[in-house]
């Protein structure tokens, strides 16, 4: 399977088939649309953009709509509603609702409009406090604030920053003005922060006064109302209620409809659908009758498209393969086990038209490495069970959360099968159970050692599956060398670094020296150990000879050492799969830590409760950074290491003219 | 006196080990937490994206507590007790330092990376498999530390001295 060959369609219609062919193409989702420059005096480009920003603009209304109503209604969501997928809606459900899509537009404005309303009276309602509690102090006051006397006498109205009796008040008014006779001070009221008053005085005093109260720290009030602020209190009072009322009305409309929300939603992807095709109307070519249209098609797909468009309309369509250099988007397809690693690979980067889809063989090895971190029974099951289940529950799955929910199950099989192999089921918790609850210690044999017993075995396993994976990655580059003919990089760049490394582990095999370090159980005979050597030799010369690509033979050959420089790439390339022994330990051991810490309350039945709980949230813990652990490092292994060894990427992803609706699906009727 | 040194020697490797690495994994991981917090602010919906590139400098805290067990339970202060001798308990001592001393500094570089890849991720979600690799990528070296302090712990029980 692997990477889908791509083709180039061109149709040529008339005008009137339009709109019913572009919505075919739509709701098929087969074709990338290529915008064709073609313009003359029969061709013609039609400017899409007003229409298209237009039906943008509608969507809009509508998704904002629906966040109204789920802020004033939110719906009830389950946590698992995430896995639903989108609902798929019928013919006949669309054309009923697309016949009242003016009446639900007419919706979702009066919605919008309404929760503006309510902002707005928010903002009021906050205008109003800020005025009434200005206004609080002087609710006693019962002449208008701004007046100043009559016509023999004079009103001063104000306020201190400070406490004041009125005793105090009229000794200080009597020390800085001895010469005011008559003066009245009313006390309007009084706090820790400040003194409003009144005072009155015969018109001839009155500079005098203000003289005197100035000193004291008298202030006008900032605002003064004209009405008696206590008549001001009231009316402002009133607005403050009709505000609340039209919050609430406003409030109780939108809850009334609540049922809207399906229709909203749709009215939203329907609009989106009619900006995508008015979008793909600008990508077209257009005479006076007749239309034409070009993109890429997968090969699989022209076929069937071809007969559904013919069959229905009088059109002509062309399929050709593209030419050498043009820029082929990329899409692949897979068998079932291999298909949800493609997510893995698509966050790398799409194939290049060169390359071949690594997806099936990077599978394999995902599984396998992926099991070999996390490696416990116990942790492979439930991430087994929890992915089965939810894959058997949720059949409307998005494709890319379908893809790594099933790339978790396939993984999670693998965790269990290695748990097995390495004897650990939650850690040791058969062991430890056994051991503090039932008094004799029972222990399931591992199917091959136990890693703790033995890390050094597991380590050169590691690093042996580390040289497959490599060579693996390196085989894949012979191929492709040899498939375009290019068999001089197929030698210089492949053969001698097999034969260079190969050579060299199989020359270290046979040291004594490398043989006691890893504890290996026997070693190659010297004799096939120095043919290899002579191998490796043979590898590291043909590398320095032959990879230089400078004219003087000097350069070359300083190109073609510093070429073999890249050997030590290769030892940290293998070490790197250390990190399998780590990680898989890493499982294992902190889950026998869980288990210790919770059967410290021996056989009691405290301790048995303490054991539950803290097999519970150590466990649940555990199970968590693990999986992040494995999952992280696999994907490094995939991606430095293996695509390191023959994978450039970076692709164009194949993006077709589709429906890319957010809420429904709308399923192509036949 | 000094017989009994042995075993402080060994506890002092654990203790090292768990404390560095997991001081380490705690600094990194909360650079990072901030980094995410901001990045949560602005869209809710990347949480998960940065919620796992905030933990993943939360590992070194781990290996820590792995090699810490792992001596103390060798050492036997936990489970049977067992007789160690002053050579024995410092090597035990040494064998954990690789561990505490990398971890310690690799926690702290990998939070900076991942707070780095955060805001990468912030910027382009659509790149996160990369902004993934990058913090990893540091981790290495933590991994291979807690490779040697494991090889180590587990050959310093074989040697009878």
């Amino acid at each position: 399977m692997a990477v889908l060959q791509m083709q180039r369609i061109s149709i040529c219609a008339l005008k009137k088939d339009r709109k019913q062919i572009l919505e075919l193409l739509q709701r098929r989702g087969a074709v990338e649309l290529t915008d064709l420059p073609l313009q003359d005096q029969v061709f013609g480009k039609s400017d899409t953009q007003e229409q298209k920003s237009l039906f943008e603009k509608a969507a809009s209304t509508a998704s904002q709509a629906v966040d109204v109503l789920n802020e004033y209604v939110p719906e009830k969501t389950s946590m698992l509603a995430m896995f639903e997928g989108r609902r798929a809606i019928s013919g006949k459900e669309y054309d009923a609702l697309c016949g009242k899509r003016d009446e639900i537009y007419e919706t979702a404005s009066h919605l919008v409009s309404l929760s503006k309303k309510i902002a707005e009276n928010r903002a009021e309602l906050v205008k109003l406090q800020t005025q009434l509690d200005q206004l609080a102090p002087w609710a006693g006051l019962d002449v208008s604030m701004r007046f100043t006397g009559t016509r023999t006498t004079a009103a001063f109205i104000g306020s201190f920053a400070e406490p004041l009796t009125l005793e105090e008040l009229y000794r200080r008014v009597a020390e800085l003005a001895p010469e005011v006779q008559a003066v009245n001070i009313d006390l309007i009221s009084q706090s820790s922060e400040q003194t409003c008053i009144m005072a009155v005085v015969p018109r001839g005093d009155a500079p005098a006064l203000e003289e005197a109260l100035r000193s004291m720290g008298f202030m006008r009030p900032p605002s003064p109302s004209k009405l008696p602020p206590s008549e001001q209190i009231g009316i402002l009072s009133q607005q403050v209620k009709e505000a609340e009322v039209a919050v609430q009305s406003a409030q109780a409309e939108i809850i009334s409809q609540a049922k809207a929300r399906e229709s909203l939603l749709f009215l939203s992807d329907y609009y989106t659908m009619r900006a995508e095709r008015y979008q793909a109307i600008g990508c077209l070519s257009q005479s006076r009758s007749t239309f034409l249209l070009a993109g890429y098609i997968p090969k699989p797909d022209a076929a069937a498209l071809e007969a559904a468009l013919t069959s229905r309309f009088d059109l002509a369509v062309e399929l050709e393969d593209p030419g050498e250099d043009e820029d082929v988007p990329c899409a692949l397809r897979n068998n079932g086990f291999a298909e949800p690693v493609e997510g893995v690979l698509e966050s790398y980067g799409l194939p290049l038209r060169s390359e071949i889809d690594p997806t099936p063989i990077m599978a394999c090895f995902y599984y396998f490495l992926f099991g070999l971190m996390f490696s416990d029974f116990g942790y492979g099951a439930l991430l087994c069970i929890g992915t089965g289940l939810v894959l058997l529950k949720f059949k409307n799955m998005e494709p890319g959360l379908h893809k790594m929910i099933k790339m978790f199950f396939f993984c999670g099989i693998s965790t269990a099968a290695w748990g097995i192999v390495f004897s650990s089921y939650f850690g040791d918790v058969v062991n430890v159970v056994s051991r503090t609850f039932l008094g004799h210690e029972v222990s399931i044999p591992p199917l091959w050692f136990l890693p703790l017993n033995d890390p050094m075995k597991l380590l050169v396993f590691s690093m042996a599956v580390g040289v497959v994976h490599l060579f693996t990655g390196l085989g894949i580059q012979l191929y492709l060398h040899l498939k375009h003919g290019d068999y001089k990089s197929a030698l210089c760049k492949v053969v001698f670094w097999y034969m260079l490394v190969g050579g060299l582990i199989v020359f270290g095999l046979s040291t004594d020296m490398l043989v006691s370090v890893l504890q290996l159980p026997f070693a190659v005979p010297a004799a096939i150990g120095s043919v290899f050597g002579w191998i490796a030799a043979v590898g590291a010369v043909g590398i320095v000879l032959t990879n230089g690509d400078g004219s003087n033979p000097a350069v070359r050959f300083a190109q073609g050492l510093y070429e073999l420089y890249n050997v030590t790439g290769y030892l940290s390339d293998i070490l790197s799969y250390s990190r399998l022994l780590a990680l898989g330990l890493a499982t294992g051991v902190v889950g026998s830590v869980i288990n210790q810490m919770g059967s410290m309350g021996g056989k009691t039945i405290p301790g048995v409760i303490l054991f539950v709980l803290v097999f519970l949230v150590g466990h649940v813990l555990n199970f968590g950074i693990e999986l992040l652990g494995a999952y992280v490092h696999c994907n490094r292994l995939q991606f430095v290491e293996f695509f390191g060894k023959f994978y450039e990427g970076g692709s164009r992803p194949f993006s077709p003219f589709a429906a890319h609706t957010k809420y429904f699906k709308f399923k192509e009727e036949n | 006196m000094m017989a009994n040194m042995g075993i402080a020697f060994a506890i002092l490797g654990a203790a090292l080990a768990a404390c560095l690495a997991g001081a380490g994994s705690a600094i990194g991981v909360g650079i990072a937490g901030q980094a995410a917090a901001g990045v949560t602010t602005e869209d809710p919906a990347k949480f998960s994206k940065v919620l796992i590139l905030q933990l993943l400098p939360g590992t070194q805290g781990i290996y820590g507590l792995l090699i810490a067990f792992l001596c103390l339970s060798n050492v036997g202060v936990i489970g049977t007790p067992v007789e160690i001798s002053l050579a024995k308990g410092v090597m035990y001592f040494f064998a954990c330092l690789p561990m505490a001393i990398a971890g310690l500094m690799s926690a702290i570089y990998q939070g900076k990376a991942s707070v780095s890849c955060i805001s990468m991720v912030a910027k382009r979600p659509d790149q996160f498999g990369k902004a993934m690799i990058f913090p990893a990528m540091v981790e290495t070296y933590a991994i291979l530390a807690l490779l040697i302090s494991l090889l180590a712990i587990s050959g310093v029980g074989a040697i009878n001295i």
